[in-house]
This record gives structure tokens, sequence and C-alpha cells, in this order.
């Protein structure tokens, strides 16, 4: 009834490559975006929150013509290394993690802000560095946040539909996602099937909330 | 600890806002150091420069013979490695992790042996050992300076900041913490410096106090002299009270309208009821306008308090003179007119009575808000 669960297995890799992507590096630039001042800071944050509002087609558009094969970026992975991430599996976590990044950067940022530098500053008075502060102090103080981004990002990269069919297209058993395979089998006539795939990324989104809240401390930060 | 010579060295400079710019000197050996001053003369921002959390603007900080701060030679030892204790106004305890691990966390470095025996051995001296595993959140705030007191003391610093601590703290257990601070400064030897506005405070855990202002530090020596000062009264605006003593509770009145003190060294006096058990240690604080100077019989009067004493000097100033009194081993600075120097004649040597209201003896439980 549902039929090749390809698509799914597919999103599945990909929403997960791509969360794997935003938190590394979602993490030093949000902590950066909390903690420095500098010029033209504002304008930094706004563009790399653009992609929320955006529509995803024009997204993936704008991506497209980067990562093409006449794109700047595109052009030169052709002639370095002959590969093309357009019409790949690996355009679509391109396309993914940038439509998503900004749903795990907002939060992440609102948790470091979160985090009260006098108890870093007392961290390291007793006689930690940097790393262990970090690690200690500010990671675990700012759990929830940078937690609640992830699940954000991993829900949205799961779902994408407009950024990645531009940049990869949809191409059944290669770059088709489960978002890509309900959408084909509603025009195919294939309600089965299309409820079927539709379940299953609903289960996987809640999944990934039910997992990350297995992982919140039972009460908050109680500051 | 090698308390070796020096102890702690301060000579900095540093603008704290248009309006203040610190220009501070001292050096504190291994006793309790109060630096003291109204609000807003810059002595939290000092201690952050001492412990490194402000950049000072220029000058240099030693403590124990090592650099930790010389502008002059580019020098600055990183927080972590300064080895200097704090404990702040906000206690500033780890929310996510308890009480155990707070006190743990300056450990890491030690072995696990060596840090279970410092743990025990600090959780018995700050009294939290039933405390070890609770959440931070859970505890009321005596307690949590108790944690903040013994986890800014478990890796042995070479000095302890106190930043006010005791200020969010009822009165109970503002005296139970500097009970405390006191035993553990004891028992650790470990010097202390301590800000406070609060003179109760200051009088109860220093044995040399640096008053700052106007960005300066304007005298220095033990805290009841350094309170009784001319310099005090004008620099903090804790204007006119002079005469800052130590005194015990000896006794209430039946009637429980009075409270009868005595002066360390010095006279008894009848104060207003003050609900202290007999033998507890206060400080009395009584202005300078407030004590009338009589020689001669005097009539029945009101004042309940009539203290004999010797002239020891009179000095001048401008509008009004201080005449010093002796009595016993403490000396009162009483404030007259000049007229009065002249018609009741005194001079060095004369005997004179102090009338004291006593509604006109302040007993501190604390500053002088």
């Amino acid at each position: 009834m549902i039929g090749d669960l390809g698509p799914f297995w597919l999103s599945l890799r990909v929403a997960g490559l791509a969360t794997l992507l935003i938190v590394t590096l979602g993490v030093p630039v949000a902590l950066l975006l909390a903690r420095l001042r500098f010029p033209g800071k504002g304008l930094v944050a706004g563009v790399l929150v653009l992609p929320l509002v955006m529509p995803p087609t024009v997204l993936g558009y704008g991506l497209l013509l980067i990562l093409g094969r006449r794109g700047w970026l595109g052009g030169w992975l052709e002639s370095a290394f002959g590969a093309s991430v357009v019409f790949h599996w690996s355009g679509a976590v391109i396309a993914s993690t940038v439509a998503a990044f900004p749903m795990f950067l907002v939060p992440a940022r609102g948790a470091f802000e979160g985090v009260d530098p006098a108890l870093e500053d007392a961290a390291r008075l007793l006689g930690r560095g940097e790393t262990s502060v970090f690690l200690s102090i500010t990671v675990p103080l700012a759990w929830r946040g940078l937690v609640a981004g992830g699940v954000l990002a991993f829900a949205r990269a799961m779902g994408d539909f407009g950024a990645t069919m531009m940049v990869a297209g949809d191409i059944p058993g290669l770059t088709q996602t489960a978002s890509m395979a309900i959408f084909d089998a509603v025009n195919a006539d294939d309600p089965g099937r299309a409820a079927g795939l539709s379940l299953l990324v609903a289960l996987a989104s809640i999944g990934a909330v039910l997992v990350a809240q297995r992982t919140m401390p039972g009460r908050g930060p109680g500051r | 600890m090698s308390g070796t010579s020096g102890g702690l060295e301060v000579r900095l400079g540093h603008r704290v806002h248009p309006g203040l710019t610190l220009d501070v000197s001292f050096r504190l050996g291994s006793e309790p150091g109060i630096l003291f001053g109204p609000s807003g003369a810059g002595k939290s921002t000092v201690l952050r420069l001492i412990a490194g959390l402000s950049r000072p603007d220029r000058g240099f900080v030693g403590l124990n013979g090592s650099v930790l701060f010389d502008s002059a030679a580019g020098v600055r030892v990183q927080l972590r490695d300064r080895r200097i204790g704090l404990i702040f106004q906000d206690d500033l305890l780890f929310p996510h992790l308890d009480v155990g691990r707070n006190v743990r966390y300056g450990l890491k470095s030690w072995g696990r042996r060596a840090a279970d025996d410092r743990l025990a051995t600090i959780a018995g001296l700050c009294e939290i050992g039933h405390l070890l595993g609770r959440r931070v959140a859970t505890l009321s705030g005596g307690e949590r300076q108790r944690v903040g007191l013994a986890r800014a003391l478990a890796p042995r610093p070479r000095l302890l900041l106190c930043d006010e601590p005791v200020s969010a703290l009822d009165l109970d257990a503002r005296q139970a913490l500097i009970d405390r601070i006191k035993a553990v400064q004891r028992a650790e030897s470990i010097p202390i410096l301590y800000v406070t506005h609060s003179p109760a405070e200051a009088v109860a855990l220093g044995s040399r106090m640096f008053l700052l202002s106007g960005g300066q530090i304007v005298a220095e020596g033990p805290p009841l002299d350094v309170l009784a000062s001319r310099t005090s009264a004008e620099s903090t605006g804790w204007n006119s009270i002079r005469n800052v003593f130590r005194a015990t509770v000896e006794g209430q009145d039946p009637s429980g309208h009075s409270t009868t003190l005595g002066i360390v060294d010095g006279p008894s006096l009848v104060v207003p009821a003050l609900d202290r058990p007999p033998g507890s240690l206060v400080t009395l604080a009584v202005g300078a306008d407030e004590i009338v100077l009589s020689r001669g019989p005097i009539g029945v009067i009101s004042a309940r308090n009539l203290i004999e004493g010797t002239v020891d000097r009179v000095a001048p100033h401008g509008p009004e003179a201080e005449v010093v009194v002796r009595t016993g081993g403490v000396t009162w600075v009483v404030g007259v007119v000049p007229g009065a120097v002249d018609s009741l004649g005194l001079i060095a040597g004369v005997e004179v009575r102090m009338i004291i209201k006593a509604r006109s003896c302040r007993v501190l439980p604390d500053g002088p808000t």
C-alpha cells in the first residue's frame, strides 16, 4: 500500500545530516552573535535568518544559481572535483541545511544570551579553562534552547520541499525525498501511499520531539 | 599555603565612569581587611579589578610576591590561574549542579581522594554537609551563601574576596554568615578582603579597614578608629556619628523599655530596649552633636546617661569645635560651638560630664542605611 520506503529513508538521512551540519555550524555562530559586539552584527544576524522569511522556491532558486554548473561555487566544485551537488542527494542536504538553519540559530542564540556571563566568570575563577567552562556551564545552561532548536531544524529539514526540489530535483530513487514522493503520490491518485508516507514523516518528527524531551532536565535551570 | 611576605598589594588607576576615576593604593597582609565606603564609591569595582573580572586601565596587583596584573610590564594573569576565591552579593551558584558538585567544581584537577577529603573538610567548616545532595534551587538565602563560601574556599585560594555577601540576607542570617566567615578565615588562615558599606559588618569582621571615597583610599587603620575619624564622617555622608564602640549587652531593664550596654574598656550606657541576650557583642554609635557637655552640678534631668570624663584636647573646626573626652580606655568626640568652649573653660585636663540621651544611642545591627 505504501510501496517503496526509499524516499522516507532518504528524507531521514538528508534531515539527519542537515541537522548535524546545522548544529556544527550553528553553535559557534549563535555563540558569537550572543557574546560578541562587532560592527554590522545586525546585518549578519538578519541575513542568517533570511531563509525563514523567504519563499522556499526563491531560496532554492538562489541556491541553484550559486551551486549550479555555471554558478560560482558550483563551477568551482565541478572543475576542482568533477562533482556536482545539483540533481544529487547532497544538494538536498545543502538545500535543507540552508532552509532550516535559522530554526536552530534563533533559539540557540537566545539560549546562549540567557546564560549569565557572571556564572562563566565564577567558573573561570575556580580554575577552569575556556573549553571546560563552555562544556560544563554554558552548554548545560543553554541545553533546552539548543535541543529545541535542533528539533525544529530537524523537523523543518524533514519537511522541506521547495528548496530541495529546486536544487536536487525529484528523481525517484536518487533525490526523491518523502515530501516529493507524497506530492507525486497525490498527483498519481495513490492516496494509500500519500497517507502512509505522511504518517511516517509525522511520526519521525513527533519522535524527534519525544527524544528531545527525554534529554531535558526535570526542571529548568532554576534561576 | 605559603603565606609568605607581601600579601596583597594593589595600585590601580581605572576610570569607572565619567564621574568616578579610581586611584587606589593599599597593602593587605594576612589579616581580614575591609574595603569600606558609601554606595557608588567603586568598592565592588576595586574587587572586580583585583579578581581580574574587569581589566584595569593601569596599575599593579600582586599577591604573595607573584604578579597578577602589571600594566607597565604587560602582565595579566588569566582568571583561572589567579587562585582567588570570590563570593558575591548574588551567590552565583551553578543552578544545574547540586550542592556537592558546586563545591567540587574547583577541585577538578585534584585527585579523587584528595577532592573527597577536601569536600568533607570544607563542608564541615561551612556546615553544609547535610545539603550536599540538594538542588541549589531548594536552598534558603543563608544556605546558598554558605555553599558559595564553601565553593570559593574549596580549591584553597590565596585570597578570598567578598562583595557584600550578606546584603541579601535577613539579620540573623547575616550575623551567622559573618561568624562563619570569621571561623573559616581562622581555620584556613587565608587573607580576606571584604567589601561593605555597613559599619557593623566592618567592625564585626575586619582588623584593618580601608576607607574608599572619591576614588581613593582616604583613611586606613583599625575599623573603629577609621569609623570614628573625621575623614570617615565627611566622606561617607555618615554625618556627625563620630563615636563608634564595641559594646556588650549587660542587662535588660525590668520594665522592658531599656537595655544597659557596657562599652569595651569604657563606661556603661542605657540605650533603648534591644532584643539581644546578655553578653552579645554589638556596635554602638553616638553622634558627636548629640552629646551635651557640662561642668558643675546637674539637676534632675531626663537623659539617662551622665558620664564622667576628662577633656583630652580641643580642636577648632571653623564654625564648630571638637572636644575629645577620655573615659577609661575610650575617647569620645563631642561637637560644640566655639562659644561653649569659652564659657565652660574647656581645656585639656578639665573634668566634664557628658550627658547622653538613651535615644541618641544607636545600636547598629547594620549600616547607616
